[in-house]
């Protein structure tokens, strides 16, 4: 790295090495003697690992055409799980003491049959999440499912996970929240330097880093975006929605056309950090256990959370309007049946709202984005 | 071995005039007529009428008397006439659903905005047409995928949902008890909602009455399957896909009881009598895995019969199973959870599945990867070798959907069930006839 670089682009490159080698992240991880948990995404309580003494790692996939994970994916599997069980199945995983992974959708389920099949030298320690989240007993319910996990890490990970600890790592886990809010809010203010690509740098390095270090990082970049006068943005804005924005070659075409990203919803990105670990109210409330669960219960607009009167359209259509932006872009990942159903919804309220929407096709392993490449000129072209 | 260009399967049975339906079929039909007209009748009254997942705890809204109806029957139903596409192409183009979602919510949302739209289908000749909804009954044990469906049907048409979530055992141990009381706390609470919405007092004694008759029938059911044991097989084994319906939408009614004692007592008449259903010889005998391929039923059953084929045993009907105590609310929270193989490790599900390969006597086992159903997709992908391995018979698979009917191709499945046909005369030539345990 040259020495000349200012500080703030030398850390949002430090960044976006970590977003860019997950893997060599993992071996100085596991050279430095660390013991290392996979977490499936979303929504797994890494806290858990975390207050253990261990390094949680996301297992997000890459770009990988799959040749192993065939045997046991059907073809209509999202590339996301479907890269995560071929790096399993090819040692690409290997030196994780175990994996976490939440039962959130159909092929979460077929998963953690896939993953035991395919990936024996990494035990799994599977969890569900209670759907009916409105129902008295729910809480409680998942609460003593995660105690199920705790006792699975410290059986997996030879360690012990006290509530002390626990308390702890919630602290720092709403700090690094709290942190990630900041950036996305002072990163709509320097548009020209926090690019589509660089924003997601920022959110997906925070994935591959134990998050007191990558909180520190981000309020330091953040402090240093404030320094910087407001930059007037005159390209297009959008706010994006989905799984994943990725491969980062797409986020590059939007970039190229002018558009900037002033707000998220997708879950590698600012749907992990939007609801705090609530503090809780009654004595038993505020016990670090129910706490971790509780987050659950608060989480709106997600496909993966049941609710009826779904928030998710209003909530983005808020966040445009909010932040100035002309559209809504769907990066809605290829067989992912639970986006799929949200998607109809989503392109009506932004109908509503008179807001521009825009459908991509979202297949992490793709290596030509010609098709999305088309969408968006024509979505710029038309004036959004 | 070559395909056959000319379309027909090699031994196919001359073409013969339509046999009457049997007494128990015509019951069924009759009562499933009933159970849509009740509830026409009701909603024009202005009484609620509710539409349900297949596996929900029926036994609340029969102890309300209040009619239910069940899209995914419904959708199997109009599939199985070829009425569907209207509905799909409406879901996928005006409403924008994705085609990769399940082509049973599409055809049921589809339907279900038509009918918003329109009033009623009833004349545009549906049949048979599902009177509007005035509140859902969800229950995930099936799959996610009913959950999101529910949500849209609720939003779409403003409607409540009375939610059991099944959640679904990742583990092959029993539930735990934290499950169970979860699971039981759901069905209180649902119990307690709807006396709200109804209006009315749940009646406990006739909760009992009803969860008696309901394990009633479903013993019922489990013993006239049990009798396809014998070899050669009393029913051609897609008949069970026939008999399903009462067990979904009648699951605690005595019709059900009528019927089953029927189809029982008939099916022991071919037993008696060395008949069959199945037309033809037996000449082998596999295990179907996974829902029907509604649009393509026909052609499934003719090319089968064309090989000497008996599908014997399927795994599908079992998710009905709901097996508890009548009482126990408890072994009925827990019953919810693990009726639907879906609900259960593969391990589980093909633990299951060899045990009744061998007791069914199957030389092979035949699998939809029905492009609708993700999850039962997998469990056949990561449990084919699990059968392979421990009930050593052959496994193939063919792709199809249950009511998409742009997924099946009738060139592969025939030459996915020659392959088979293949395998199991080698192994029959090799090792001799597996023999059924209760001929």
């Amino acid at each position: 790295m040259p020495d000349a670089m200012p500080e703030l682009e030398e850390m949002l490159f430090e960044l976006g090495e970590v977003a860019s080698h997950p893997r060599r992240m993992l071996r100085q991880y596991l050279a430095a003697g660390k013991k290392v948990v996979g977490c499936m995404p979303v929504y797994t309580p890494e806290e858990l690992a975390h207050a253990g003494g261990m390094t949680p790692m996301g297992l997000w996939g890459g770009q990988v055409t799959p040749s192993l994970a065939g045997k046991y994916n059907p073809v209509f599997t999202c590339s996301i799980m479907r890269s995560c069980l071929e790096y399993g199945m090819s040692g690409v995983y290997d030196g994780l003491g175990c994996v976490m992974m939440p039962m959130l959708c159909d092929t979460f389920r077929g998963m953690s049959a896939g993953w035991r099949a395919g990936v024996k030298a990494i035990p799994l320690v599977p969890f569900i999440h209670p759907q009916n989240r409105t129902d008295p007993g729910a809480p409680a319910f998942l609460t003593e499912e995660y105690r199920v996990v705790r006792a699975l890490l410290e059986k997996h990970m030879h360690c012990e996970i006290t509530d002390e600890a626990l308390e702890k790592s919630i602290e720092v886990y709403n700090a690094h929240s709290a942190a990630m809010r900041s950036f996305a809010s002072a990163a709509n203010e320097h548009l020209d330097v926090i690019t589509p690509a660089i924003r997601h740098h920022v959110f997906k390095s925070a994935l591959f880093m134990p998050k007191e270090e990558h909180a520190a990082r981000v309020l330091a970049i953040v402090r240093e975006l404030r320094k910087r006068p407001t930059h007037v943005w005159k390209g297009k804005k959008v706010i994006l929605t989905g799984i994943t924005a990725e491969p980062e070659a797409l986020l590059n075409v939007l970039a190229e056309n002018g558009v900037a990203v002033t707000g998220d919803d997708l879950a590698q990105e600012s749907r992990q950090y939007r609801t705090p670990i609530p503090e809780g109210g009654s004595p038993m409330e505020r016990l670090p256990m129910e706490r971790l669960a509780r987050q659950w219960f608060d989480r709106r607009g997600c496909s993966m959370a049941h609710e009826t009167r779904a928030a998710r359209g209003r909530m983005l259509t808020d966040m445009a309007k909010e932040t100035g932006a002309d559209g809504i872009v769907v990066c809605l990942m290829r067989f992912c049946d639970v986006e799929e159903y949200d998607y109809p919804m989503i392109a009506a309220e932004a109908e509503k709202a008179g807001l521009h929407c825009l459908c991509l096709d979202i297949d992490q392993s793709t290596r030509d984005n010609g098709q999305s490449r088309t969408k968006i000129q024509s979505f710029v072209e038309m004036g959004m | 071995m070559a395909g056959n260009s000319a379309g027909e399967t090699p031994g196919a049975p001359a073409q013969k005039p339509k046999a009457p339906l049997p007494k128990s079929r015509a019951l069924v039909n009759e009562q499933t007529a009933g159970v849509y007209a009740r509830a026409w009748e009701a909603h024009e009254r202005g009484e609620p009428v509710g539409w349900s997942t297949a596996i929900f705890p029926q036994e609340l809204c029969e102890t309300f008397d209040v009619p239910v109806l069940y899209p995914e029957n419904n959708a199997a139903a109009i599939s199985a006439r070829h009425m569907g596409e209207p509905f799909i192409q409406h879901a996928e183009g005006e409403m924008k659903y994705p085609i990769n979602i399940c082509s049973y919510a599409r055809l049921n949302m589809g339907m279900a905005d038509k009918m918003r739209k329109a009033e009623s289908i009833q004349t545009q000749g549906i049949d048979p047409a599902m009177a509007p909804p005035a509140f859902l009954c969800l229950a995930n044990n099936s799959c996610t995928q009913l959950m999101k469906w529910y949500e849209n049907l609720s939003r779409n048409l403003n409607i409540p949902v009375f939610f059991v979530d099944c959640l679904f055992n990742y583990s092959e141990e029993e539930p735990a008890a934290h499950k169970i009381a979860y699971v039981r706390g759901q069905i209180e609470n649902c119990i307690r909602q709807m006396e709200e919405f109804f209006g009315k007092k749940f009646d406990w004694d006739r909760f009992l009455e009803v969860q008696r008759i309901s394990q009633t029938n479903r013993v019922l059911f489990n013993e006239i399957v049990a009798l396809n044991a014998r070899k050669p097989a009393p029913m051609n084994g897609f008949d069970l896909f026939n008999y399903m319906a009462p067990l979904v939408i009648c699951r605690g009614k005595e019709s059900t009881t009528v019927i089953l004692t029927e189809l029982k007592k008939e099916t022991e008449a071919h037993i008696a009598a060395g008949t069959s259903t199945f037309r033809g010889e037996e000449k082998h005998r596999v295990h179907w895995e996974g829902i029907a391929c509604w649009p393509n039923l026909g052609h499934n059953l003719k090319t089968l019969g064309g090989y000497g084929v008996n599908a014997v045993m399927n795994g599908y009907v079992t998710a009905w199973d709901v097996a508890y105590e009548p009482g126990d609310l408890d072994g009925m929270a827990r019953a919810y959870q693990v009726s639907s193989t879906n609900s259960l490790t593969t391990p589980g599900i093909m633990k299951k599945r060899i045990a009744s390969i061998d007791r069914f006597g199957c030389d092979g086992m035949l699998c939809h990867v029905n492009r609708s159903c993700k999850l039962m997709t997998f469990h056949i992908m990561v449990g084919r070798e699990m059968i392979e391995e421990e009930a050593k018979v052959p496994v193939a698979n063919f792709d199809g959907d249950q009511s998409d009917t742009r997924v099946f191709s009738e060139a592969q499945f025939e030459t996915r069930l020659q392959g088979l046909v293949e395998i199991m005369s080698g192994n029959r030539n090799k090792n001799g006839n597996k023999e059924a345990r209760h001929a």
